[in-house]
């Protein structure tokens, strides 16, 4: 193929997820500059492996290319840091399950998780470390599903399910603990 | 089954990712069990918080040019093809725009042509697609204009057309054909208009030529070192005459 359709061709595919590409590079490394970085890295990688795309999910092949040139970029720039905390050893993942939830659940009027505002949300979400925040905005703002998860990340779908599911409730633990620091300052 | 073991698989039922067995059981457990049914309902409330309420990171302006400067390219021969003259019949409305991009997307793709007719329509389709259609959403030609030349080797017209039926939507920056472009963005009625233009300086000024190709119309022009695109689904007659406004105020 002639170099110039090629990167046509190229551009006409990948270019439509630059949206996509930029918001799990920014919710990953945190700031604009960098994510900028990672997005660019990730495309020229894109554009080099292009012709081992095999069809199929053009999002989830790119995504899965975006999170490796993070992963890339952690290591170069942030040597030393721990970004993805590792799961943490489960003996016994119904054990987890009940320490995480801790209190129990509140009835849905006094969590008022409806009423949580996009700035404290992003705030919250910001404090997760990266692996919960790359399966989260992976499954509810790209609307993945476990396989394509389990595809861009790495790891097996039943380890996706379970990820997930801390994610959710280090996520509510955060919001529970903003909530209650809240209400003693009698905001 | 038991509250523990449920627990694990609240996630799963939110996400309706269990197999139908499971989705089953836990279904009953959780219609049987006050806690676990407020858990799910806890996870159903923050799997609607992020969804809507999630801040969302858009490209910043200019990432698109940036990544299409750093794509590796051999200098392309420049192909020089025939234009074919603007056609005299007048073309049926195709309707929203968007109904077709995914069709003409599809063709664009695997047509593998190798003009910059193709590269303009390339830009017009995704630049619906993507949600991007402007990086200065104004009518306000004293914003979009600056904002461009800031970011461009042209300064293109940009004026409200709007007493001519063709109101001024924003500006973009756009990567068309191995360019950076500026990309002023019209409306006809429900349809859009991208005005396309880039830097050619040292090439011969052309006249209006008018094709149509993929569904779309399209009418080049060059004038004073800037090559102009306009692209639309407008009617030919319709672009044709916004191609000779825009020429007006250059």
């Amino acid at each position: 193929m002639p170099q110039e359709d090629r990167r046509r061709r190229f551009e006409l595919l990948a270019l439509p997820h630059l949206d996509a590409a930029f918001n799990l590079a920014r919710w990953l490394a945190g700031n604009t500059t960098d994510a900028e970085d990672v997005v660019q890295d990730a495309y020229l990688r894109a554009y080099r492996y292009f012709d081992a795309f095999q069809g199929g999910n053009f999002r989830v092949w790119l995504l899965t290319i975006v999170r490796n040139a993070f992963m890339t970029w952690v290591k170069e720039n942030r040597s030393g840091r721990m970004v993805f905390v590792p799961d943490t050893p489960v003996a016994d993942s119904a054990d987890t399950e009940k320490t995480m939830w801790g209190s129990a659940p509140r009835d849905p009027e006094s969590l008022l998780l409806e009423s949580i505002d996009s700035q404290t949300l992003g705030r919250l979400m910001e404090q997760l470390p990266a692996e919960y925040r790359e399966v989260l905005l992976l499954r509810e703002v790209e609307d993945l599903a476990y396989k394509e998860i389990a595809e861009v990340t790495g790891v097996p779908m039943g380890t996706v399910m379970s990820r997930l599911s801390r994610a959710r409730l280090s996520l509510r633990k955060l919001w529970l603990q903003q909530a209650e620091t809240e209400a003693a300052h009698g905001v | 089954m038991e509250c523990d073991r449920a627990g694990g698989l609240l996630s799963g039922l939110v996400d309706n990712a269990l197999r139908p067995l499971a989705r089953f059981r836990v279904s009953r457990h959780v219609a049987g069990c006050d806690a676990c049914a407020a858990k799910l309902e806890e996870l159903r409330a923050m799997q609607a918080a992020i969804r809507t309420k999630l801040p969302y990171h858009r490209a910043p302006p200019g990432l698109a040019a940036r990544i299409g400067a750093a794509l590796p390219r051999e200098a392309p021969p420049r192909v020089v093809r025939p234009w074919f003259r603007m056609p005299a019949f007048a073309l049926a409305g195709t309707g929203l725009a968007g109904a077709l991009a995914g069709v003409a997307l599809t063709v664009l793709v695997s047509s593998g042509s190798n003009d910059p007719t193709i590269a303009v329509i390339g830009s017009h389709i995704r630049s619906m697609q993507a949600e991007h259609l402007t990086d200065v959403p104004t009518s306000d030609q004293h914003t979009v204009k600056p904002w461009l030349s800031a970011r461009l080797d042209v300064s293109p017209p940009v004026r409200d057309l709007k007493d001519e039926g063709f109101p001024l939507v924003g500006g973009r920056l756009d990567y068309v054909d191995g360019h950076p472009a500026a990309a002023v963005v019209y409306r006809r009625a429900k349809h859009v208009i991208n005005l396309f233009a880039w830097a050619s300086a040292g090439k011969a000024d052309e006249t209006f030529r008018g094709e149509r190709r993929q569904g779309f119309n399209v009418v080049t022009w060059r004038h004073d070192g800037v090559t102009y695109y306009a692209v639309s689904d407008v009617e030919a007659d319709q672009l044709a005459e916004f191609a000779r406004l825009v020429a007006q105020g250059t």
